[in-house]
């Protein structure tokens, strides 16, 4: 039935739609310019899958009479086999392969209504954006948000693997496995792996350790470089076009690292005789070298720019100017030359956050630079090392990307108008007040009732008194000037009248400012928030803030039209505002999603005090582990030895099907890695990614201990990355590390959700709707109580 | 000038029960409830199509109470499975099943509806005779000297609602958490009139099952954590917290009644004054050196920013459930109004700490003596976090029956077969003065019986969804359930290895047959026999209490059901 609705959807695309950006990644331009072209000519994806949730045609059983209609979703026999709420999360969850792992294609939803659309780069946007009234779809939303909501990353593992279950459950099904096995074997299979995988755990210590070890080496560069050129050799066409092209982002990079190494000839050498340099590339296969090159990369200008150099290559083949960069070179330098004045200094956590930013390469700059304040601060104070709390994000639009910083305290907008005022406050220290309600006359605190039935008796109307908000506004403005407070703080909204006269007064009130950034100048300027002006009193008043406008990088002063930078800091203030900048307006909310999807997974690490081996490993094991239980469960003796199965009438029908189920679950995984090996580019085909998965598997079995094999690949610069030749080695083989919690909390939260939509046989729809669903066309495919 | 409308006569619906219209709707209510039953149950998803939330249960409580039936039959059989549900909280599945069975089974024989009432209700009674019998061979008796037995009866609860979403470990968990709750609520020092204290359930609704607990005293979720450096609370000079607790809203808007209008003069601001009465009560909260001050409902900012310069911690927000047991557990009296507070008001508490969990914020109050505890209740996501706190919800209120009675009936499907076999040994063997009371004949007491049997049995056989066979032995009469995809003529000792409660074993010959074959019926059985076998560690066990009620209300349910000749519908 659900596949009629897809067909049908697929001619007459409506509602929701995507459309696929592609993101090359290098390793693609060297080897297969086909493909290239394939993908170029593919740019534009319209993913019909997504696509309308009409009603769906249930089962028809007519006959049945009216009020609570129950939409029988999989009545046994006839509907068992073709479960429709796994079909649809299969369906929906297709949507999101493109979202998973570090190269993701973004994508455009358009709202046909309104014409709007939101370019989304994440699984959480994606579901937020679909219109989902089914009841699998409300419960995959709330499954998503959950995730979101605790970890800020791993959502998009958990729908890719919420669609790869359900599928192979479908599977499993048309097998005929009863639904109770199902559920046994998968729950105890996932929970077995979550114990195995703990092999690859490792300590944030060790990580830490392990990551300023292996810091700059002299010959680090040269092995980047050599490799490029070298790899390129096995398919020289493509070379000319990659060093004309590419050489140009990357010897912006280059230079300056050389520069602060003192090396200048090992970039030369490397791109200009790749010949003589590929003898070693074998040799120098080091994930030492491969990190410090993505570090420096780690800024967003080069990874951005060197995206669009190659899209336009990808389509014309030919080489664009150098104008282009010579413009953010600058920026690089600036940014390198910090670098360069301590060139030996251990970042630790900024290491880590390397390790686990998985390419988003955007925010590891801010949040390096983040960590390096918020370290120096804790060996000053002895607090944590690093704290989520302090961290507050400014978009700033019209600004280019190379402009992103980190500002110690707090950078806000504020009016054009009050320009003055700031300026007038510079240099200043300030009385500050914390206001956390509104603003504004009518504001009342939460739970105050306003009374609807008082009126006002007037005994002796008088023409001098003004309106009551005139009374309230000079009321205000004078318990504001008797404090002598210079600065106000509001978490709500502000009357614009007032900020007006306070404008007038020198004063400066800042309006929706977050919690924390209160509590944070509550704690070192001694304000106390108060709801009512009214209540002030001096001990509320804090004092030693300071205002100034915001300056960026190169020390110009910013303007943007109607809002202006400003910010406002306190001694001592552990506040940091990551400054987030981009001229695409639409881009904003991904840029700011990616920065704190980062920083939470920094903090989720330090959380755990442990991370996972990424790259694929931890899939890999779990594929592999699997694998070893189903066989064992083929095995005759086997059979018979069934623990940990609360149901005594499971046990028997639960062996029969164990294979089967296991493989099941296996499957998630391994699609999962293909899916991960195609979106990076790493192969050219989910069958050719599969086989590379499954050369692995082989390998690790033949080792004998397969998490002793993982762990060798992982240490020798990841897994990933195709089974040999053509797709070895390449520049970005940095170590990767993932959270523990968060990704297998997505695992469990995933497999809960779509085991609790395969045990579900019925929807009972209540309320208005049913009723209207009594007069509809479609009465006939519900059951009517 | 208003328009009279004739009013619509009355709708006479004679016989009620032999309308296609019931006999249908019966059976969908009936596949919907059977198909929920049991660990391996089917789920639902309640909601109201158009993007609402979804509940997704197998519960019959969260089902029933939000099925609108419009049939008025149908009303009636839903309309007492809730009460019993409500007063129960167990069983209510079991007892929907088996009146829909019963009224299936009963109204399918030919015989009056009136002998047939009376038949049943001597069948009770036979059952209930047997079931308080120290003789019953399916009723365990529970040891409140040691936690297992109890660990059972939550386990089994627990593991009898797959929309929980929990394993093996997590469910083990859960139970401790569960009983160590109970035991919280047990009073220390026992009066002439016990009276069990109360397990608050406080929702954190992300996060993993393990990380619930169970704290004593209770929890108020506090939007900041500004209490974090202010934790010297004022005690008194016997190291006390003194508590004042209040239900009137502080808010500062109690002026604005109900109805009628409030004329002011301009230039008085009813705020204002109302404010100063508040400021007021602070004032004399203070001189009562009152550590605490917790209210039900909002508290005016100015009011809490005077009582926190005075030292005085000012929680607001704790809602209406927590006002019964925060009065239980501090012996305050809470406050209904402003204007009068009188010193005996106020109660005590040991202790007050900051807890976080997940992301939320606490105030944790801890009594002196616990009566009350507070179950912090994690699970993943919304759905399934609300069909856990009502499987644990059940669960407490399992034991709490307990405690009265006792005793604990087997479960798995077992009571009921073993039941069934029970009265079709006496069925057989009754005198024939017997049937003189009740007015029939044997033959028609045979078939209702038959029929009362093939009920209790089929509400055993709605345990099994994948098709496998069920099978019954003639020795102890439990119910035993073979794993679908096997030829039924296959030698049944080989498939079966535990019955479904798990007290027996597959060691012995029981000669099994199967439940519901033809010939069940006409084999003549001994008595069934009890288990020697002594209480395991992991048995499916049954609240005593509930699932008695539950057949009780079954049948009497049934029976008026079964009695109904008319049914007069008003149509105005």
């Amino acid at each position: 039935m659900r596949w009629a609705t897809c067909r049908l959807a697929q001619q007459k695309p409506s509602g929701v739609c995507a459309y696929t950006r592609l993101t090359f990644t290098t390793n693609l331009f060297i080897h297969s310019p086909e493909r290239v072209l394939l993908f170029a000519g593919f740019s534009c994806v319209w993913l019909h899958n997504v696509i309308p949730f009409d009603p769906l045609p249930f089962p028809s059983q007519t006959g049945w009479k009216k009020r609570c209609c129950l939409l029988s979703m999989a009545f046994r026999d006839v509907n068992a086999r073709r479960h429709i709420g796994l079909q649809e999360l299969s369906s929906l969850a297709l949507a999101g392969r493109t979202l998973l792992g570090p190269v993701k294609s973004w994508k455009f939803i358009v709202d046909e209504s309104t014409n709007q659309s939101t370019l989304i780069c994440s699984a959480v946007r994606l579901i937020e954006s679909l219109d989902l009234t089914s009841a699998a779809g409300q419960l995959l939303n709330e499954t998503i948000q959950a995730q979101n909501k605790e970890f800020k990353t791993g959502m998009s593992t958990l729908l890719f693997l919420v669609g790869a279950w359900s599928g192979a459950i479908l599977e499993c099904l048309q097998q005929d496995v009863p639904v109770s096995a199902i559920v046994s074997v998968m729950s105890e299979g996932l929970n077995s792996c979550c114990e195995r995988v703990q092999c690859l755990q490792v300590s944030i210590h060790d990580v830490n350790k392990e990551l300023c070890s292996s810091i700059v080496r002299p010959d680090a560069f040269k092995s980047e470089t050599c490799q490029i050129g070298g790899d390129s050799l096995l398919n020289p066409q493509v070379f000319t076009y990659f060093q004309k092209d590419v050489s140009a982002p990357e010897e912006a990079i280059l230079k300056n690292s050389c520069s602060h190494q003192e090396d200048d000839c090992g970039f030369n050498k490397g791109l200009v005789s790749p010949l003589s340099s590929f003898g070693s590339v074998a040799s120098l296969v080091k994930p030492a070298g491969d990190r410090k090159a993505s570090m420096i990369s780690g800024s967003g200008v080069v990874a951005s720019s060197c995206n669009k150099q190659k899209l336009t290559h990808s389509r014309y083949f030919s080489t664009p100017g150098e104008s282009r960069f010579s413009n953010q070179q600058g920026t690089f330098r600036g940014y390198l030359s910090e670098q360069a004045a301590d060139p030996c200094k251990c970042y630790g956590l900024g290491h880590l956050a390397v390790a686990l930013s998985h390419g988003n390469q955007t925010s590891v700059k801010l949040l390096q630079s983040i960590v390096e304040y918020q370290q120096e601060k804790a060996e000053c104070s002895g607090s944590s090392q690093f704290n989520v709390a302090e961290i507050v994000t400014c978009c700033l639009l019209t600004l280019p990307e190379s402009y992103s910083c980190v500002s110690p305290g707090f950078v806000t907008l504020a009016s054009l108008e009050q320009v003055a005022v700031i300026k007038h406050l510079e240099d200043k220290p300030l009385r500050i007040l914390l206001m956390d309600g509104d603003l504004t006359e009518q504001y009342r605190h939460l739970g105050f009732n306003r009374p609807c039935n008082v009126r006002t008796i007037l005994e002796h109307p008088s023409l001098q008194e003004g309106r009551a908000e005139d009374l309230w506004l000079s009321s205000m403005l004078g318990i504001l000037t008797s404090f002598e407070v210079n600065l106000v703080l509001v978490k709500g909204n502000v009357c614009e009248n007032l900020t007006e006269r306070c404008i007038a007064n020198s004063i400066l009130v800042i309006g929706s400012v977050s919690r924390n950034v209160m509590c944070a100048f509550g704690e070192v300027t001694g304000a106390q928030p108060v709801t009512y002006v009214t209540q002030l009193n001096a001990s509320c008043v804090g004092s030693g803030a300071q205002v100034e406008l915001w300056k960026a990088c190169d020390g110009r002063a910013m303007d943007l039209g109607e809002l202006v930078p400003v910010r406002i800091k306190a001694r001592g203030i552990p506040l940091l505002t990551a400054v987030l900048t981009t001229t695409v307006a639409s881009k904003m909310q991904l840029i700011e999603d990616q920065f704190w999807t980062l920083v939470y997974r920094l903090h989720n690490a330090l959380n755990d005090k442990k991370v996972f081996l990424g790259g694929g490993a931890v899939e890999l094991l779990c594929l592999s582990h699997i694998q070893m239980l189903a066989e064992q469960s083929l095995q005759p003796a086997n059979k018979n030895a069934v623990k940990g199965f609360h149901s005594p009438w499971l046990a028997a029908s639960v062996t029969e099907y164990k294979s089967v189920v296991l493989q099941a679950l296996a499957n998630g995984w391994r699609q999962y890695l293909s899916v991960v090996m195609c979106n990076t580019a790493k192969a050219a085909s989910e069958l050719e990614a599969s086989t590379s998965v499954d050369h692995h598997l082989k390998k690790a079995a033949d080792c004998g201990s397969p998490s002793a094999y993982i762990l060798k690949e992982f240490r020798r610069g990841g897994l990933l990355r195709g089974v040999s030749g053509p797709f070895a080695d390449h520049g970005d083989g940095l170590k990767v590390y993932d959270n523990i919690t968060a990704k297998t909390e997505a695992w469990r939260r995933a497999l809960d959700l779509v085991l609790l939509v395969l045990q579900t046989d019925a929807e009972i729809i209540t309320g208005p709707k049913s009723n209207q669903l009594v007069n509809s066309h479609a009465s006939s495919e519900f059951v009517f109580l | 000038m208003s328009r009279l409308e004739a009013k619509k006569p009355p709708l006479f619906i004679s016989d009620p029960l032999t309308k296609d219209l019931f006999i249908q709707s019966l059976s969908l209510l009936s596949r919907i409830l059977k198909s929920c039953y049991g660990p391996a149950g089917r789920l639902k998803q309640l909601h109201n199509g158009v993007g609402g939330y979804v509940c997704t249960t197998s519960q019959s409580s969260a089902i029933l109470g939000r099925l609108s039936v419009s049939h008025p039959v149908l009303s009636v059989l839903t309309a007492s499975v809730q009460n019993h549900v409500s007063r129960f909280s167990d069983c209510g599945l079991f007892t929907a099943i088996l009146c829909c069975s019963f009224i299936e089974n009963f109204k399918s024989l030919s015989v009056a509806s009136y002998t047939v009432i009376k038949i049943s209700r001597h069948l009770l009674s036979l059952c209930m005779d047997y079931l308080k019998s120290e003789a019953c061979g399916c009723r365990v008796s529970v040891d409140f000297s040691s936690v297992e037995s109890l660990l059972c009866l939550v386990r089994s609860v627990l593991i009898s609602k797959p929309a929980c979403m929990l394993n093996k470990t997590e469910i083990d968990h859960l139970a401790t958490l569960v009983v160590k709750a109970f035991i919280f609520t047990v009073p220390c020092h026992v009066e002439t009139n016990a009276v069990l204290g109360k397990c608050v359930i406080v929702p954190v609704k992300s996060g993993r099952v393990v990380d619930s607990t169970v704290l004593p005293g209770l929890l108020i979720e506090t939007p900041e954590i500004q209490w974090a450096k202010l934790l010297t609370v004022k005690r008194t000079c016997s190291n006390m917290i003194k508590i004042a607790l209040f239900s009137v809203s502080m808010s500062g808007d109690s002026f604005s009644p109900e109805e009628g209008t409030i004329m002011v003069h301009h230039g008085i601001s009813l705020e204002a004054l109302e404010l100063n009465q508040l400021l007021d009560v602070g004032k004399q909260l203070v001189s009562d050196e009152v550590g605490l001050v917790v209210c039900q409902k909002v508290i005016h900012p100015s009011l809490k920013q005077y009582l926190k310069e005075n030292h005085v911690m000012a929680v607001d927000r704790a809602g209406l459930n927590l006002m019964e047991p925060l009065s239980r557990m501090t012996g305050s009296k809470p406050i209904a109004s402003i204007q009068l507070l009188s010193p005996d008001c106020y109660g005590s508490l040991e202790d007050v700490r900051v807890e976080s969990f997940a992301s939320k914020h606490f105030v944790h109050l801890i009594p002196k003596d616990t009566i009350v505890c507070s179950l912090i209740l994690c699970n993943r996501n919304e759905t399934a976090w609300e069909e856990l706190k009502r499987a644990c919800e059940t669960a407490e209120h399992v034991l709490q029956l307990t405690v009265k009675e006792p005793l604990a009936l087997l479960g798995g499907g077992c009571t009921e077969t073993h039941l069934a076999s029970y009265i079709r040994h006496k069925s057989c063997t009754l005198s024939t003065s017997t049937f003189k009371d009740i007015d029939c004949s044997r033959t028609q007491y045979q078939l209702v019986a038959d029929g009362f049997c093939r009920s209790l049995e089929s509400v055993a056989c709605s345990l099994s969804h994948d098709d496998g066979d069920i099978l019954t032995d003639i020795v102890y009469g439990h119910c035993w359930f073979v794993p679908s995809g096997f030829p039924s003529v296959s030698n049944w000792s080989d498939l079966v290895s535990k019955c479904g409660c798990g007290i027996n074993g597959n060691t012995e010959n029981l000669s099994w047959r199967l439940l519901q074959g033809q010939f069940a019926s006409h084999v003549i059985q001994d008595c069934p026999k009890k288990p020697s076998v002594k209480v395991a560690d992991f048995l499916t066990v049954d609240c005593f209490a509930a699932k008695c009620s539950g057949l009780q209300v079954a049948l009497e349910t049934a029976n008026l059901i079964l009695d109904l000749s008319y049914v007069i519908e008003d149509q105005n």
